[in-house]
């Protein structure tokens, strides 16, 4: 589970100024977070004398985060710190990938087929993965989500592709 | 006696046939899930959240508490057994527990973990009780002005109480009250950063940024560790369940002093389980007569954290029932559920719907001890569920998560924000970011501009009337100081300290 700083990833195409690379980069994302918040929000009304608009309490929040991530920035550039770890990609991207699919396949192919395929796709996210033994567990958990939620719990859900009911 | 007769009405209430087999689900779901390791109770309570949507506001704040308090103790068996935390609560609980079990004594650590955690709910059930109707008085009192001033306190207690950077920690929850104000302003109606995604007009939904955040981002990240994690599960088999009564003398006051411990970090707003088991556990080695034995499998080490966890958890209910303020992240999920079954929480709900607050604060002591009755036996089983390789269990949580997003509004929008918060949430991760401050801003954010927004507009627009206001510049000061504290370097250093030596 500890995610040990790897020290070589990454270090060598970093200028010797920036001391504490994960923080500058960390700050310097919140900030651009908190540009595009203030972009998104610029058309909504401000303060009105003394009362607030809708747009005054989030820009307030934006400015706040500005501030505080040129100041992590700042000590990213200024004190020592841990180096960038090292990102992955094969879990990230087959774990997406199986939340979009169920997301973009459950209405309309619905429970029984949704859950399996991406219970497949997010079991590519792993090198360990044996296939036939994922195929098995895959199968008996689509069972119980199709018997759990909409039976037991009552959640209205398809079960089955839209074009089977028809 | 008021008291008394409240209990009493709760303790009718919570074991009505039906509450009861609420109870007895939340907690055994809880635990079951609490085991599985790399879920915390978060993640727990999230992913569980859909399950208690078909049921009574009653019976499902019941299980939901169950399901909490379930997932603390499961996840002190995966850290006594295996040396992994299911929990973050139960890090420390690890450091020694998990050296009892090699040494073959996994039984008594684990019977010392739960009557520790049983004690430590009684006293924490008296307390809700007898602090529930004078803080309620107290909430009445409260203007706007105090609300603000003490969610800032709340806020600046997370930060104070989190662990790494003071700076990265207040960011991280003023990105959090930045996400919730996505959404339709309550006010003027006008559409804030939704760009037009009718998902987006009611706000992000606090259940799928947490479960990305929390789920699906550690999914994704104990990936990254390869998927079979390293597991130095005890083989042998599991004798002698009971203590010896040496170990039952040594651990007693241990108990007493994490239950009172907990019990004041649980009440405190941004307090909470976790920074309770950090604190007994440091509590205990500076008073144990021989240090050394710490570490090396002392059953104090077990007893004084496992007693002040679960009296925080339960204490940090009392601020979500008497002001409606949640103190932690699993309490913001609690707002969540109430909210969605048609609760406000607050002073309001005491008196407005007593047998919920009373019938919940019963649920627990019972659901307690359906724990310790259940779960010593159940032991082996949890021990079997571990052997379940990770391979095939994370796909199964990212299915079962992603059905549970998708059943909390029929919206397939809503599971691929959560994949979207995942993502966020691993960089966050990887940049050392913590997520729980995240959180908790977010579900503070619009009571804190509506409160921000009155207190202006009752002052016209004066902003010293959260200094004139004695009450309010109370807890502002207090605020204050502790963040004066914080970062004064010379607190900081013995800050650290009490967080390494957990991990070393």
């Amino acid at each position: 589970m500890s995610d040990a700083p790897s020290h070589e990833a990454g270090s060598w195409i970093l200028p010797k100024w920036m001391k504490c690379p994960q923080d500058l980069v960390g700050g310097v994302a919140l900030m651009l977070v908190a540009l595009f918040a203030l972009w998104a929000l610029s058309d909504l009304q401000g303060m009105r004398g003394f009362s607030f608009g809708a747009g005054t309490a989030p820009r307030m929040f934006a400015v706040l985060l500005l501030v505080l991530g040129a100041g992590i920035a700042l000590s990213g550039i200024l004190s020592e710190g841990a180096h960038l770890q090292k990102m992955h990609w094969r879990g990230p991207l087959f774990v997406v990938a199986a939340i979009l699919f169920f997301a973009l396949a459950i209405r309309p192919l619905g429970v029984v087929v949704t859950a399996f395929v991406s219970f497949m796709i997010a079991a590519m996210g792993s090198e360990e993965t044996r296939w036939r033994e994922a195929a098995i567990v895959g199968a008996c958990l689509t069972l119980g989500c199709a018997i759990l939620f909409p039976y037991v719990l009552g959640l209205p859900m398809p079960m089955f592709p839209r074009f089977l009911n028809q | 006696m008021d008291l008394f007769a409240n209990l009493a009405h709760g303790f009718v209430v919570a074991l009505s046939p039906i509450n009861l087999l609420m109870c007895l689900i939340g907690a055994l779901v809880g635990t079951l899930v609490g085991v599985l390791p790399g879920i915390g109770t978060i993640a727990t309570v999230a992913m569980l959240l859909p399950i208690t949507f078909g049921l009574p506001p009653v019976g499902a704040l019941i299980m939901l508490a169950g399901i909490y308090y379930g997932a603390q103790y499961g996840g002190s068996t995966t850290s006594i057994l295996v040396n992994i935390p299911g929990e973050a609560t139960s890090v420390v609980t690890a450091i020694d527990g998990h050296q009892m079990a090699r040494q073959g004594r996994a039984g008594p650590a684990l019977a010392i973990a739960a009557i520790g955690s049983f004690f430590a709910g009684c006293v924490a059930t008296v307390l809700i009780a007898v602090l529930g109707a004078p803080l309620t008085k107290l909430a009445l009192a409260f203007g706007p002005a105090e609300y603000f001033s003490l969610m800032v306190l709340g806020l600046i207690f997370a930060v104070v109480l989190a662990k790494g950077s003071v700076l990265k920690a207040i960011a991280m929850i003023v990105f959090g009250l930045l996400l919730s104000m996505v959404g339709s302003d309550i006010e003027t109606g006008a559409s804030r950063m939704a760009f037009n995604i009718p998902e987006l007009a009611d706000g992000l939904g606090f259940a799928t940024v947490a479960m990305g955040v929390f789920g699906f981002a550690e999914i994704i990240r104990n990936l990254d560790a390869g998927a079979e994690m390293s597991r130095d599960l005890v083989q042998q088999k599991i004798t002698g369940l009971m203590p010896t009564r040496k170990d039952l003398i040594d651990s007693a006051p241990a108990i007493l002093r994490g239950t009172v411990l907990g019990s004041i970090l649980g009440i405190l707003p941004g307090g909470g389980a976790t920074i309770a088991s950090f604190g007994a556990y440091t509590l205990e080695k500076k008073l144990a007569r021989n240090p050394s034995r710490f570490g090396r499998g002392a059953i104090e080490g077990v007893a004084g954290p496992e007693s002040a966890n679960n009296a925080a958890a339960q204490t940090s209910f009392i601020p979500l029932l008497t002001l409606g303020i949640p103190p932690n992240a699993v309490m913001a999920l609690m707002v969540g559920a109430m909210t969605i079954h048609g609760i406000v929480p607050g002073p309001q709900v005491m008196q407005k719907q007593p047998e919920l607050v009373w019938g919940m604060i019963a649920s627990m002591w019972i659901g307690n001890l359906m724990l310790i009755i259940i779960n010593l036996p159940l032991v082996g089983i949890w021990v079997r569920l571990l052997r379940v390789p990770y391979r095939l269990m994370f796909p199964s949580i990212v299915i079962f998560c992603a059905i549970g997003i998708y059943s909390v509004n029929n919206a397939p929008v809503d599971v691929i924000l959560a994949g979207v918060f995942g993502l966020v949430g691993y960089w966050l991760i990887k940049h050392d970011f913590e997520p729980a401050p995240l959180l908790l801003g977010m579900v503070l954010g619009p009571l804190m501009e509506e409160n921000l927004r009155r207190a202006l507009l009752i002052s016209r627009g004066d902003w010293s009337v959260f200094l004139t206001r004695p009450l309010s510049a109370v807890l502002l000061a207090v605020a204050a100081a502790l963040l004066v504290l914080t970062v004064l370097p010379a607190l900081r250093s013995k800050r650290d300290e009490v967080f390494t030596e957990s991990e070393s």
